[in-house]
């Protein structure tokens, strides 16, 4: 019947199926995502008229706005995954979230670095204590502590369960900071991008954006899908599959 | 587990953490000397201005009153992971949320309660008005719980592993960004002669939500970190 979609979910949780799974998707997911970001370059560098108010300055949104976008949706993916290796204790779920957060730091330090450098010539300042830039720090922060408790545990599966509770209770709290700091002060624009309705954007700035947002999308894939297989090699070390995998490489 | 029971242990838990507490008498005392201490560097980096220091002592109080709990939060199950009673505690019939609630009860009253007793000796320093010291005391005894709740709930997670104490603070003071806004709000619009009742209502609501969460969050956490 139908029950192959459950079926096949559960084969994919097991770490040697994933591990093929994740290396045959892996270089396609990578090339996607260079050719796409490659696209919404010349895009937006190129193609994109310039801003009538900012010149040529906005052009950092390209970088900037899919970088925060990634930043909460990494964040997001994580805590489902923490979530799913706290409840139902699978493995690759714990691996899962685990490398979600060193990519997930990268893409809040780019967003705070490309928006910081974007404030200067707008703002007239690198950095102004405003809700978003400072709900994006304590992101930044809530990544990093997850990677610290990660790494503070010796047995690393423990550690992944530590880090995967922190995580959840700092989904809990991100939208409360998120408030609280928005009520002490704000500063930033609005959201420019409107998915249900029309966008304040031109479709010549709104198409590169969107590219870039695709690519960073598989970006993360791809990234993601890398560390998870060589996580899971270190994991499985003694395992009878990872051994196979060992001796098939050492073969001319 | 009848009622009685479950009351009788519940005061046993307060009573052997608070006698636990008070045989050492000079750990109580550190946070509060840490916090005296603290204070009165600012006056030195910042300059004896009397208009300066008194727009900044609210926040100074606030943040140095958390500093200074984050640095005894550290111990709050060390000595019963090391002599193993918290593992009994966790094999126990009682809920561990309940227990634990307990625990966090008996760190509250030994490190913040000796910190907003001092509060206003550290107000004054800083030369607040007199007539805003009720309200922080009022946003301080609202404020540390939150963080003692919070922070049992990361120190349990942290229970596991050692040097514990950065990683603490890495994983802390992001959660307690909300706490710190909302106290120092009703401070600062207290001094400004504004309303200050709202930010208070507000820490009032988080500090419900968080009694009846984080005993069972705290549970959760000492389970993960220490099962093996």
């Amino acid at each position: 019947m139908s029950n192959w979609i459950p079926l096949w979910l559960h084969k994919l949780g097991s770490p040697p199926t994933f591990y093929r799974f994740a290396g045959a998707l892996q270089p396609w997911a990578m090339t996607l995502a260079l050719l796409l970001g490659a696209i919404a370059l010349y895009g937006g560098l190129v193609l994109a008229p310039a801003d009538y108010q900012q010149g040529d300055a906005y052009r950092i949104i390209f970088i900037h706005v899919p970088s925060a976008e990634m930043s909460m949706f990494i964040y997001a993916a994580m805590g489902v995954a923490a979530f799913i290796a706290l409840v139902w204790r699978i493995k690759l779920a714990e691996v899962v979230a685990m490398e979600s957060a060193p990519i997930g730091a990268a893409f809040t330090f780019i967003t705070l670095v490309t928006g910081s450098l974007w404030g200067k010539p707008m703002w007239g300042t690198w950095w102004t204590w405003d809700a978003r830039l400072t709900s994006e720090l304590v992101l930044l922060f809530l990544y990093l502590g997850v990677i610290g408790l990660y790494h503070a545990f010796e047995d690393r599966r423990q550690g992944a369960r530590a880090a995967a509770f922190l995580a959840i209770i700092g989904i809990i709290n991100v939208p409360i900071v998120h408030f609280s700091v928005n009520w002490w002060n704000t500063l930033h624009q609005g959201s420019t991008i409107n998915v249900f309705g029309q966008s304040k954007m031109s479709w010549d700035m709104l198409w590169p954006l969107l590219t870039m947002m695709l690519a960073t999308k598989f970006y993360y894939a791809a990234s993601l899908f890398r560390r998870a297989r060589t996580d899971l090699l270190a994991m499985e070390g003694g395992k009878d599959w990872v051994r196979k995998i060992a001796a098939d490489e050492a073969k001319p | 587990m009848n009622r009685p029971g479950l009351l009788t242990a519940c005061t046993a838990m307060l009573r052997r953490d608070l006698t636990l507490a008070w045989r050492r008498r000079g750990d109580i005392a550190m946070p509060v000397l840490y916090a005296l201490i603290v204070t009165m560097l600012f006056p030195f980096a910042l300059g004896p201005e009397d208009t300066l220091l008194q727009r900044i002592a609210g926040g100074v109080v606030l943040v140095t009153v958390l500093l200074a709990m984050l640095l005894a939060l550290d111990a709050m199950f060390s000595s019963d992971i090391e002599d193993g009673s918290l593992e009994q505690l966790v094999m126990a019939p009682q809920p561990l949320a309940l227990m634990l609630g307990m625990k966090i009860l008996a760190h509250w009253i030994t490190t913040a309660l000796p910190l907003i007793v001092i509060a206003p000796l550290l107000a004054s320093m800083l030369h607040l008005p007199g007539a805003v010291i009720p309200v922080l005391l009022l946003a301080l005894s609202l404020a540390t719980p939150l963080l003692s709740l919070f922070g049992a709930v990361l120190v349990a997670l942290t229970a596991g592993t050692r040097r514990s104490g950065m990683l603490l603070a890495l994983m802390l003071l992001p959660l307690c960004v909300p706490a710190v806004i909302f106290a120092a709000g009703a401070v600062a619009a207290a001094q400004q002669g504004l309303p200050w009742l709202a930010p208070i209502i507000w820490l009032a609501a988080a500090l419900v939500l968080a009694v009846v969460l984080a005993p069972l969050a705290c549970a959760a956490a000492l389970r993960i970190a220490l099962d093996a």
